[in-house]
């Protein structure tokens, strides 16, 4: 199955219109000695035999009840969203460079970004990046342009592949990047971080709710970046945004994060979108696309790619960035998923997470063999437990009976060397939470 | 016109809504509470599907029209690739999932890598990139690591002009410096010009192969042989991989290092500007500095290997787009080795009939040969005042999408055209009618008609100049 459908009449006239006997002399310009052998691949099959093979592949994978979370979450996903970038007319399409023909994927995306500056506050949005963790060297990167300074500032509480990207995109830069070591409190304190900070800082950039689930107090680092005309960038969970205080009220300067929690299934980590939004004045540095709305000829409102000398198609090596592709299917669903909730219905569901992790959390800390290991500290859906068990056996025994249990965090430094992270969303049912606590007290 | 969602907004119930049910006082303290409004609209369900499903027909779409875009590979996107990746067991798996309970996942990316490495004869191959792009700036990164693996400072990368936005964004954003080269009228590397500036800091030469004139680079073995003699690597951009699959490998070419865009070659959607994925394939000495994690099989089992010191580190989060993965490797599996050089074959035979139905007509200035796309300048025709943007928005009322446009900017006025190889022979003979009528009957008899155009789209022709003028991003 290859879905070319010309047969042999039709290559018969193609052929004889072009000139030539066969479809291979077109490729006569191509030495003979670098032509390609017949290449090892089965042959095809046809879609019957497909669906069979990839059910059988996909057996193989276990799909779980989820108390895991660090980065990529099990989020209740409304039916209007599948409905929705489901819709050919959308996944079809291309990048809209032809605006008249495009106005469906452009005024979904001004919504979007519409949506999604209205959640963080912030005055201007892009139309998506890759992933959280590319949208945070993203706004590194526009915070080392926009200032001409060469140091950035880190949470060390920052989720470890987003800054592992960071270091990756500026590999071949001057750039000097220090991490904010985390308090004994699980969190970023204003004194430590004041010790690294200095006229050279580009951005501070803090993640909230944390790594470890916790959440900053956003008002006192932001005002500490100021103090050094440091731009402040958080890294932001969108769904925490109905009930903790938004990237604007605290003078964020860049907001960026992972919106797969915005309705876009786990998928193994991908595909989702990175989001971005910026205060005003810093548009023109920004990188990706945007669009923005415009008249037609007729007066009539319309939609198109603006801002467009930014971007690599026409400013080529002084873009903001090299992004063309980035993930607006992922984008659509968040623009549907974010428009059907409402204030109240929004708020809500921030608060069943808080609720339903704080649910777990005091029924966990209280078992045998298992304490908090930050206390008293604010958190969203994650929070860190430590325990004197066998951390291994725990996850196996819970991977038997279905359960993806907490992250162990061992590899996230010394003191978390008997250290989960648990994560617990609206999905979770009481029972399934009573019996994940049940598991864990007869490990 | 559609309204917009804050106009839709009442004081309706949402379309969503969730219950809570555990009871526990979860009191948040008042200096971390959101005080200001959401401002998130107030639609109903019925109201959301509407207005979603009357954006989506403002769109022209492939599943609609005729998408013939150079450079893009707007080729039919299977439905069984759509279908095979809402299978729950690939779509609800968390990435930090124990291996053995993903080995399903793992197997796809495993296989594919190994599939990609056969159909253009590289040794390994990385699938954690996003997009094209991301791909090349990966691919940049491997090969500064490399340099600095060797004690070798080299800082410079050419790209001839003909080249995609991308390759010269990409070279400056992983730090180094473009030496742009000259390419010729056919979009071809002269060797001459290319021996003047390969000089001694140049740690590699991207190309384009077919070039974006939709050119075969006829003296690649002679360019590959100059470059490494200069202890430089050569890079494929794969944007144009279409028309050699099964014909040319670019590891047999002498490319060293190479990005695919699996939304473009392996037929996933474009989505409207992504999701998409941009694989890396290298040459085996080149292979350690691939991103982690790595996926290996041991002893039939797929393992994640975080521990490759020479790595370039993380390009995003866990491994990557792994439904655009999965559906290129469906795509893969559906066509097999024969498949595959049968959609190259197929795909210049239908650029090759296109350009021959135009080149008496139309001027087009890489001759009357191409690969799978060609371009066409139609400056010497059109008069009074018609540009090739207005012969691109006549075309939207025919209801076709628009050919690619201005692009490369070494041809004045250029149209690019990429049929792709999932084009009937009856769909490219009515699209050429109607190209030939707008520029050789329309243009001239009633210039003012291109000028209007588009009449048969939702909007009218937009204006561009006022949105970066006065921009408006948001809801006002």
């Amino acid at each position: 199955m290859d879905y070319t459908s010309q047969n042999q009449n039709d290559k018969k006239q193609m052929l004889e219109t072009i000139g030539i006997n066969d479809t291979y002399e077109l490729f006569n310009v191509i030495p003979s000695h670098l032509r390609a052998k017949d290449l090892n691949i089965s042959c095809g099959k046809t879609e019957q035999e497909l669906l069979n093979y990839f059910s059988k592949i996909a057996s193989k994978n276990k799909k779980l009840v989820s108390f895991r979370g660090a980065g990529i979450y099990d989020h209740f996903s409304p039916s209007l969203i599948s409905e929705i970038i489901g819709r050919s007319e959308f996944w079809t399409a291309y990048t809209p460079y032809q605006a008249e023909a495009s106005q469906g994927t452009l005024q979904a995306i001004f919504e979007y970004q519409s949506l999604i500056c209205t959640l963080t506050g912030l005055d201007i949005s892009n139309a998506s990046l890759y992933d959280g963790a590319t949208a945070v060297a993203e706004a590194a990167l526009l915070a080392l342009r926009v200032s001409g300074k060469n140091k950035i500032l880190i949470s060390s509480a920052l989720h470890p592949d987003y800054i592992q990207t960071v270091k990756t995109y500026l590999e071949n830069s001057k750039t000097k990047i220090e991490l904010i070591p985390l308090s004994e409190k699980g969190n970023i304190e204003k004194n430590i971080a004041e010790t690294f900070i200095d006229e050279d800082t580009a951005t501070v950039i803090i993640q909230s709710p944390n790594y470890f689930g916790i959440v900053e107090d956003m008002d006192v680092l932001s005002s500490l970046a100021k103090s050094k005309n440091s731009l402040f960038a958080d890294v932001v969970n969108p769904l925490s945004l109905g009930i903790f205080k938004a990237p604007g009220e605290y003078n964020a300067d860049i907001a960026v994060g992972e919106g797969q929690v915005l309705g876009s299934p786990m998928s193994a980590g991908g595909t989702t979108f990175g989001f971005m939004v910026v205060r005003k004045g810093l548009e023109w540095k920004m990188p990706g696309r945007i669009v923005g709305q415009t008249i037609d000829k007729d007066g009539k409102r319309g939609f198109v790619l603006t801002l467009q000398s930014r971007e690599q198609h026409i400013r080529r090596e002084k873009a903001t960035s090299n992004i063309c592709t980035n993930a607006s299917l992922n984008a659509l669903a968040a623009c549907v998923f974010l428009s059907g909730w409402g204030n109240e219905g929004f708020y809500n569901l921030s608060q069943i997470n808080i609720s339903k992790a704080r649910y777990a959390f005091e029924k966990i800390k209280s078992l045998d063999g298992f304490k908090a290991k930050f206390d008293k500290r604010i958190f969203f859906n994650e929070f860190v437990i430590e325990t004197s068990k066998d951390i291994k056996k725990i996850n196996k025994i819970l991977l038997k009976n279905n359960i993806l249990g907490p992250l162990d965090l061992s590899t996230a430094g010394d003191s978390f060397g008997k250290c989960l992270l648990f994560c617990v969303t609206e999905q979770r049912t009481e029972t399934e939470i009573d019996n994940l606590v049940e598991f864990l007290a007869k490990a | 016109m559609e309204k917009l969602l804050n106009e839709l907004s009442s004081q309706c119930k949402p379309a969503y809504s969730v219950k809570c049910d555990v009871e526990i006082n979860a009191e948040i303290p008042e200096n971390l509470k959101r005080k200001s409004n959401l401002g998130l609209p107030n639609v109903a369900e019925n109201d959301l599907l509407r207005h979603f499903t009357n954006l989506s027909r403002r769109n022209y779409a492939l599943s609609t029209v005729f998408y013939p875009l150079g450079s893009c590979t707007m080729k039919y996107n299977p439905l069984i690739n759509e279908r095979i990746a809402k299978i729950d067991a690939f779509n609800d798996i968390h990435p930090y999932q124990p291996v053995e309970s993903m080995q399903g996942v793992l197997e796809i990316v495993y296989e594919l890598e190994k599939d990609l490495c056969e159909i253009v004869g590289m040794d390994s191959f990385s699938l954690q990139q996003a997009a094209g792009a991301h791909g090349e700036f990966a691919g940049l990164l491997v090969i500064a690591k490399y340099f600095k693996s060797i004690k070798q400072k080299r800082t410079k990368i050419i790209v001839p002009d003909s080249a995609h936005g991308t390759n010269p964004a990409s070279i400056t954003f992983a730090g180094f410096e473009i030496v742009p080269l000259k390419s010729e009228a056919d979009g071809s590397i002269s060797l001459e010009k290319l021996k003047e500036v390969l000089i001694p800091e140049v740690a590699a030469m991207m190309l384009t192969v077919p070039n974006t004139l939709g050119v075969f680079e006829k003296n690649i073995t002679e360019i590959s042989k100059l470059v490494h003699d200069n202890g430089s690597l050569l890079y494929y951009d794969g944007a144009n991989l279409n028309a050699v699959m099964g014909i040319v490998r670019p590891g047999d070419m002498g490319f060293d290092v190479m990005h695919i865009n699996l939304h473009k070659t392996f037929s996933t959607p474009h989505g409207g500007g992504g999701p998409g994925s941009g694989p890396i394939g290298v040459k085996s000495f080149l292979g350690s500095f691939l991103p982690v994690p790595r996926i290996e099989k041991r002893k039939n089992k797929y393992v994640l290997n975080y521990r490759k010191s020479k790595s370039i580190g993380k390009m995003k989060a866990f491994f990557g787009n792994f439904s655009v993965i999965l559906k290129a490797y469906v795509y893969v599996k559906a066509l097999g080795g024969k498949g595959l050089k049968n959609v190259s074959k197929q795909a210049v035979l239908n650029a090759n009939y296109m350009l021959a139905k135009f080149k008496d007509k139309i001027n087009v200035p890489a001759g009357s040969r191409c690969m799978h796309e060609f371009v066409l300048s139609p400056k010497a025709i059109l008069e009074n005042d018609v540009r090739t943007l207005d012969v691109a928005k006549r075309l939207l009322d025919y209801g076709y999408y628009a050919p690619t446009v201005y692009f490369p900017l070494i041809v004045d006025e250029a149209i690019m055209i990429e049929p792709t190889e999932t084009e009937s022979k009856d769909t490219l003979d009515k699209f050429i009618d109607v190209v030939n009528k707008i520029i050789l009957e329309e243009a001239i008899e009633d210039p003012q008609k291109l000028k209007n155009a588009p009449v048969n789209t939702p909007v009218t022709r937009l204006n561009e100049v006022e949105a970066a003028r006065k921009p408006i991003l948001k809801w006002q």
